[in-house]
């Protein structure tokens, strides 16, 4: 809800057509409680510039523990201002309080001044004046509380602790202790995730390949013995080599499964060192893992084979292509559901896909063994209209008399990938299978329909069946 | 013949085997399944863990789909037992077509190299590989080194590899090394088909074979029928090629003229 609406009246929790009957005007839009989780957690992430330890509120706020990271902006008041100043760059509706509990520091934001700092020891006086609910007590108890008659903290304070806790639950006493430090509260600060980062430092800068290659695999060692503990794999590797020049070059790999083993990773690792330029000399390497997911342990084999089966296993040959060739020259075909030649095949990763087996092209198709990826064009090309496959043609530079054919096979586009007015009946591909006299045979299509004096049908060779 | 000279003979050709496999076991045959070409090849059938040419005359040295349609007949049996690696010099092998044939497609990886040397030592990797039954590789040529290696790589595993010698387009064949290593080497080119009485259009793809160095074996032609091609049935016949006729003695009736005649233009 914003300033302007809560001066007209409106309050949080109003039905929207009550709202709407005070205040025509009224601008809503829809509660994103989602949205806002993530806004917040963004923001915790952020906070973490002021103080390292930063504990989300849900659903609107946050603490920041600032006890000894204050005189780094020179005291509270400073800290508080650099802090307002950067959210109001972003343009967010915000109230700041400094005080010694997270309790004082919530009620004083929710129900004090903004930009309270509570002397040291000084929040018990901060928080006479407000009201119950700024104990952060569930609104049911604090509107209990209210209608007793009781309606600043400092008559709850007088209060004896004894009928207190009796009358209102050990919750209220709590909150009350909490907020003026009689008791610790337990904050639920951020955690970033561990990341699986493995470091090696040297006395003396290196840089001979055999001792790249030598930090290469004790580092990957490293991370990966803290993978195997926990049970988890990762699907790419980055290693840095930190040059005493302050550069750091580094090599990433991939793996098509997430994986742990030191040796088949280093191994990826290996051909690429060359590419290194390690200058004065390499100080120290990093190697982090992304993609990290739990990976199941394996049972060795009995035979003791297991190490050379891991190296030599088909997810290790893709791998190694994939990092030497990169990804996209090691592909398995995989059938896409179109009639449209060129489109009904999809080449995904050779590991790891859709496990589909059945789902095959029609075998009863006839489909080239080679396809060309753009159709060759064919000359003197001799056919009878409207739609006789060719007599004889002529490919690059060789005239082929017809002497077998099949088809036509009709392919029309699809539609529904373009504007409807670009759809034409003579977009089709009439394709035949057709054999030469020396029976060799090819896919050729004639593109459009004869008729029309202005574009008339081109002959084209797709492919080659052998 | 008599008993005794044929026994002989059958002794020294088990030394000469055992000294070329160099005391490595045997990986075993694949038949072809038909007595007239089986009895031409070494132990009854095609030898596995080693590797095998297929060449072709005319411009099927460039386009090489007769080739690649045979390697993939001849070796789907074996893809069916593992996987297979598929290593192109250019990305125009079409998997559709492969798996109207009966080969199985989904057991397939395409590699795409950069270059010849890459195209050899990716086949190399491949074939090292445990559970690797087939690799393809699409090559101008494999020299003596080249194929001593492949060689190797081969007997690690049992792997049996299909060289495609292919030129790229327009480019003149390269000199064609001395000797080879390949345990066979097969030119294949694609034969007219005969559609079965009152059917029309085109019968199941032919192709005419030749056997034109066989390690342990006799050369031999003949004409292949794919059997089964583009049906439901493609899979699940014993073998994918059928013999439909022999070619006759490969001195007295050479390949046939349209093959030769680009080879000239291009020595």
């Amino acid at each position: 809800m914003s300033p302007e609406a809560a001066r007209l009246g409106l309050r949080v929790g109003q039905k929207a057509t009550d709202a709407a009957a005070l205040v025509p005007e009224l601008a809503t839009a829809d509660a994103e409680p989602e949205a806002d989780a993530a806004a917040l957690t963004e923001l915790v992430h952020w906070c973490v510039r002021f103080s390292p330890a930063v504990a989300a509120d849900p659903p609107d706020g946050l603490f920041l523990d600032i006890s000894g990271v204050a005189h780094l902006w020179g005291g509270e008041a400073e800290l508080m201002a650099d802090l307002r100043v950067r959210l109001l760059a972003n343009g967010l509706l915000f109230r700041l309080t400094i005080a010694d509990t997270p309790g004082a520091a919530w009620a004083l934001a929710h129900h004090g001044r903004d930009g309270t700092i509570a002397p040291p020891n000084g929040q018990a006086a901060l928080l006479k004046p407000l009201p119950p609910a700024a104990l952060r007590l569930d609104p049911d108890a604090a509107a209990q509380i209210e209608r007793l008659g009781l309606r600043r903290l400092e008559q709850l304070m007088d209060i004896p602790r004894a009928p207190l806790g009796r009358r209102f639950g050990a919750a209220t006493l709590m909150r009350l202790d909490q907020a003026l430090g009689r008791m610790p509260e337990a904050l639920a600060f951020r955690r970033p995730p561990t990341p699986y980062v493995a470091r090696l430092a040297f006395f003396e800068p290196i840089s001979a390949p055999e001792d790249m290659a030598r930090v290469t695999e004790d580092v990957v060692a490293k991370l990966c013995a803290r993978l195997e503990a926990e049970g988890r794999g990762a699907r790419r590797f980055e290693i840095a080599f930190h040059r005493v020049d302050g550069k750091a070059p580094s090599l990433a790999v991939g793996l098509s499964l997430a994986g742990r083993e030191a040796r088949r990773i280093a191994r990826l690792f290996q051909p690429k060192l060359e590419t290194v330029d390690p200058g004065f000399g390499v100080e120290s390497v990093t190697i982090a893992a992304y993609a990290v997911e739990a990976v199941s342990g394996r049972q060795g084999r009995i035979a003791g084979g297991d190490a050379a089966a891991a190296e030599e296993g088909l997810a290790a040959l893709v791998d190694r292509l994939a990092n030497r060739l990169g990804p996209t020259r090691v592909w398995r075909a995989v059938p896409v559901e179109s009639h449209v030649p060129e489109r009904s095949v999809r080449a995904e990763p050779p590991l790891g896909g859709s496990k589909e087996e059945a789902r095959t092209w029609n075998p009863e198709a006839p489909r080239p063994v080679r396809l060309f990826r753009r159709p060759e064009p064919l000359e003197q090309v001799m056919a009878l209209t409207p739609d006789d496959p060719p007599r004889q043609f002529r490919w690059r530079g060789r005239t082929h008399q017809v002497r077998r054919a099949e088809g036509p096979e009709r392919i029309g586009e699809e539609w529904w990938r373009r504007g409807i007015e670009e759809v034409s009946v003579v977009h089709v591909r009439d394709y035949y299978r057709v054999e030469d006299q020396d029976g060799a045979r090819f896919w050729v299509f004639r593109a459009g329909l004869y008729g029309d004096p202005a574009a008339p049908p081109k002959w084209w060779l797709h492919g080659l069946f052998g | 013949m008599s008993d005794f000279r044929g026994r002989r003979l059958a002794v020294m050709r088990a030394k000469i085997a055992a000294l070329e496999s160099a005391g490595r076991a045997e990986a075993g045959v694949l038949p072809f399944g038909s007595a007239e070409i089986d009895a031409r090849l070494p132990g009854g059938g095609l030898p596995l863990g080693r590797w095998h040419e297929v060449t072709a005359g005319g411009i099927e040295a460039e386009t090489s789909a007769a080739p690649a349609a045979f390697a993939a007949l001849a070796a789907a049996p074996l893809a069916r037992r593992g996987e297979a690696v598929w290593v192109l010099r250019r990305d125009d092998l079409w998997a559709p077509g492969l798996a109207g044939l009966g080969f199985p497609s989904g057991r397939l990886i395409q590699v795409c190299a950069r270059d010849e040397a890459e195209a050899l030592s990716v086949m190399e990797d491949a074939l090292g590989t445990v559970g690797v039954s087939a690799v393809f590789g699409e090559v101008e040529a494999v020299d003596l080194t080249a194929g001593r290696r492949l060689q190797l790589a081969c007997e690690r595993h049992g792997g049996t590899a299909f060289v495609l010698k292919r030129r790229p387009y327009g480019g003149a064949g390269r000199k064609e090394a001395a000797g080879s290593v390949a345990a066979t080497r097969w030119r294949v080119a694609s034969a007219p088909s005969e559609p079965a009485e009152g059917t029309f259009g085109l019968g199941a793809p032919r192709f005419e074979v030749a056997l034109e160095r066989c390690r342990g074996g006799r050369p031999g032609a003949w004409i292949l029928e794919a059997q089964g091609a583009y049906s439901w049935e493609a899979g699940d016949v014993a073998h994918p090629l059928r013999l439909v006729a022999p070619v006759g003695d490969r001195e007295l009736a050479p390949a046939s003229e349209r093959e030769r005649a680009p080879d000239r233009h291009a020595a």
